[in-house]
């Protein structure tokens, strides 16, 4: 026991203690506060979208309508509008950096307003021509679309109302393309209410109802309901495991090619028996990983203290996601091991990985499946299957409809017996692998040197 | 007091290759072994079955009157044919981590490695990165850190490859010292004047099969105590009163004199007072067999010398890294 953990001290203190790894550690919270900070700042000054919007308009209702709900000041208004609806749900916290009015969130979030000038053309224009110069690259204005009115989109005829073609050149924005439709509603609409001579303010009143802050009610509590939570939640928790499990994984797998690569393997095999050296190298990288996830879940609990939401999850989670880790680590741990007794080098060890690669990805393909339903038949067997059920339960238990208790401590159970039985396969190839120099085993060869050994 | 290693009927097979078959074997404690024979003779496969690496598919063994190594693992000091050290971890460190594993106490550590790599000439290396050593220098490390914890048996696989000539004197003193301490040697080689410097005790392996197994001193009298080297006084001088000798069989010339190969049954410490009165001699010897001459006569029996050869440039050849065919 003491030489097995003299390994694990040296395999922690050997990769914790690296530059690479600290900066490999920050990495993940710095994207993330690019991504929060930076990116809508790059957003908010980006290059203003301006350009002519051509519009054919048999109706001669539509045109007038759309110049005014595709001015910059109605653009505006519209998306004030819509991040505040977004922002009702979000917490008090998260509302006060956006901005309770959502103009300063809109611009974040969408960039520049663009500058439209709607252009009329003939009610008999040719469309041929007219679809040319959308493709008219000269100097001047940009041309951005092409709009042809239905003759029955403001008055219905026998069908009912008619509606609009519209025609974009290529690599026009999604955003500049989402205002002309959004303007385009509006502007039909406007049209067909003064065509029927309603009262537009008075209709507009009628159909707004403001979208206000639900309470989610539990058995103990009530709480205001953060949009989004719900679904993140499950995500945040199956990355975590993600994060532990392969910055380990990763590790075990370079510092095994590194000793065998360097031929230092056999020096320690002197010293210490090849199940000695697993079981080393096991538990120091398993401290590694638990380190750096205690660093992840101290920075997400910090994130969700500061904003105010720490009280929406249920802290048990977390003595699950450990649990989950330990399964999920030992298992795809053992794995990346027994790659790395096998091959030469890392380029060697890469293909081999593809295949675990492939299945540790697995719940990535079915996270939104699953999240949503989370009890579906097809969530409650791949939480059965290991290695991916831990991912696959995880995701389940921090979805909104947690599965029932049996679930879950069979699929721990699953997993425990999965730990046993790739360990055991795992020490008998790493014992024969670790002096294996030459062409790396085929799948067939370590299945023959497990039955053997 | 059981010996120190014991090997009986032991065989180890990778597909289709056996690569030790059928081994006995017994090295007394305080004995210096040389293991011997060409790449692929099935030397380092016996070494890692002492060390408990690998496991023989039949037979017994015995290390330090354990039936595994792994009971005995910090009284045995072992350098592996193939060796390397933590490229980025400094000397110190690295004799520290496997000091450790060898049972060392960590306030016995320091003084053991400062002393070590004194011994060894490396004094001003203990804060080095071990990627920062020449391969000599990373060759001493590794030794240092096979003794340092005063085994009582030293297996040493192939030492002395890849040292300069300087360096691999060093690790013979070295060799040498342990052996004065007490410890039993076992080292294997494919380079025989290192076993002829080294051993008192020769085991010649050949396709897994052991061909020989005698102290050295019995070796070369069994296999040619009638040879004698001869150099006159005067190169120009004629040899032929020498041939004329009743105890002479054969006289052949060799470099700057010649070698004498006595009649059957004469004694040597007699016949050399007769040669040296019937031509006057500058240098008059018995003349030692080689174990590499020893070796390929077993071997090939006398065969063909297209297999003399063969064998000849196998023993030559570098013990490169090889892999085991499973």
């Amino acid at each position: 026991m003491k030489k097995i953990l003299l390994v694990a001290v040296r395999e922690f203190t050997a990769t914790v203690f690296t530059r690479a790894f600290v900066l490999g550690l920050m990495l993940t919270p710095a994207i993330g506060a690019i991504g929060a900070t930076l990116v809508p700042r790059m957003m908010a000054r980006s290059v203003q979208v301006q350009g002519q919007i051509a519009v054919v308009d048999p109706t001669g209702a539509v045109g007038g309508e759309l110049a005014d709900a595709l001015s910059s000041a109605r653009i505006t208004a519209r998306r004030t509008d819509q991040t505040r609806q977004v922002l009702i749900q979000a917490p008090e916290s998260v509302r006060q950096v956006a901005g309770n009015d959502g103009g300063r969130a809109a611009r974040f979030a969408l960039g520049s307003v663009p500058e439209f000038t709607i252009v009329q053309r003939p009610p008999d224009a040719d469309l041929k021509l007219e679809r040319a110069w959308l493709t008219d690259e000269q100097a001047g204005p940009r041309h951005l679309a092409l709009i042809v009115i239905h003759a029955n989109a403001v008055r219905a005829g026998a069908d009912g109302y008619g509606e609009y073609d519209l025609f974009v050149p290529p690599n026009v924005d999604d955003r500049v393309e989402g205002e002309i439709y959004q303007g385009l509603r509006e502007a039909i609409i406007g049209a067909r209410i003064k065509a029927q001579a309603l009262d537009r303010a008075a209709i507009d009143s009628l159909v707004r109802v403001a979208r206000v802050k639900s309470v989610t009610v539990t058995k103990n509590d009530q709480r205001q309901t953060v949009a989004g939570f719900n679904m993140l939640l499950p995500g945040a928790f199956a990355v975590l495991l993600f994060i532990g499990v392969m910055t380990g994984g990763q590790a075990l797998l370079t510092s095994t090619v590194e000793e065998k690569s360097s031929r230092v393997i056999e020096i320690l095999l002197s010293a210490v028996s090849p199940m000695e050296l697993l079981a080393g190298k096991l538990l120091g990288q398993m401290a590694v990983s638990l380190l750096a996830l205690a660093f992840y879940v101290g920075l997400g609990m910090a994130l969700l203290v500061s904003f105010a939401m720490f009280g929406l999850f249920n802290p048990w989670l977390l003595v699950y996601l450990l649990i989950f880790f330990l399964i999920a680590y030992f298992v795809i741990g053992a794995m990346m091991l027994t790659v790395g007794s096998v091959v030469n080098d890392m380029r060697e060890a890469q293909s081999m990985m593809m295949p675990i690669m492939l299945l540790i990805m697995t719940p990535w393909l079915f996270w939104l499946p699953i999240s949503r339903e989370p009890n579906s038949t097809f969530s409650t067997i791949i939480s059965f299957v290991p290695p991916v059920n831990t991912f696959t339960m995880l995701l389940r238990m921090a979805s909104n409809t947690p599965p029932p208790w049996w679930q879950v401590w069979t699929s721990i159970a699953i997993g425990i017996a999965s730990v046993v039985a790739v360990l055991w396969c795992a020490a008998k190839v790493f014992r024969i692998g670790l002096l294996m120099y030459g062409k790396p085993p085929d799948f067939a060869t370590m299945i023959r040197w497990i039955r053997a050994a | 007091m059981s010996a120190a290693v014991l090997l009986s009927g032991v065989t180890k097979t990778f597909g289709a290759t056996r690569a030790v078959d059928h081994l006995d074997l017994v090295v007394p404690r305080g004995a210096v072994y040389g293991f011997i024979g060409p790449n692929g003779a099935g030397k380092t496969t016996t070494i890692r079955m002492m060390m408990s690496i690998i496991f023989p598919d039949a037979g017994t063994l015995s290390v330090l009157g354990h039936a595994s190594a792994l009971d005995a693992k910090d009284r045995i000091g072992y350098l592996p044919e193939e060796r390397g050290v933590y490229r980025k971890m400094r000397v110190g460190a690295f004799l520290t981590y496997l000091g450790r594993l060898k049972g060392i106490s960590e306030g016995e550590l320091p003084g053991r490695i400062r002393r070590g790599l004194e011994r060894v000439g490396l004094g001003d290396c203990e804060g080095k990165r071990c990627e920062e050593l020449s391969k000599g220098m990373q060759q001493k490390v590794q030794f240092l850190a096979a003794i340092m914890h005063e085994p009582d048996l030293l297996i040493l696989d192939e030492p002395f490859s890849g040292l300069d000539p300087v360096s691999a004197r060093t690790l013979r003193l070295l060799v040498h010292e342990e052996h004065q301490r007490g410890a039993t040697i076992l080292f294997s080689t494919h380079v025989m004047p290192h076993a002829e410097e080294l051993c008192d005790h020769v085991v010649m392996m050949h396709r897994g099969k052991k061909v020989l197994d005698d102290p050295l001193s019995t070796i070369r009298r069994q296999y040619d105590p009638r040879a004698i080297r001869f150099e006159p006084l005067d190169r120009d001088a004629d040899l032929s009163p020498l041939a004329a000798l009743p105890e002479v069989e054969r006289v052949s010339q060799a470099d700057g004199g010649c070698e004498i190969l006595l009649v059957n049954g004469t004694n040597p410490a007699s016949a050399i007072p007769r040669l040296a009165s019937a031509v006057p001699a500058g240098r008059i010897e018995i003349a030692r067999p080689r174990l590499e001459d020893i070796f390929i006569r077993i071997v090939t029996g006398g065969s063909a010398a297209a297999d003399t050869e063969v064998l000849r440039a196998q023993l030559h050849a570098g013990a490169e890294p090889k892999a085991v065919p499973v």
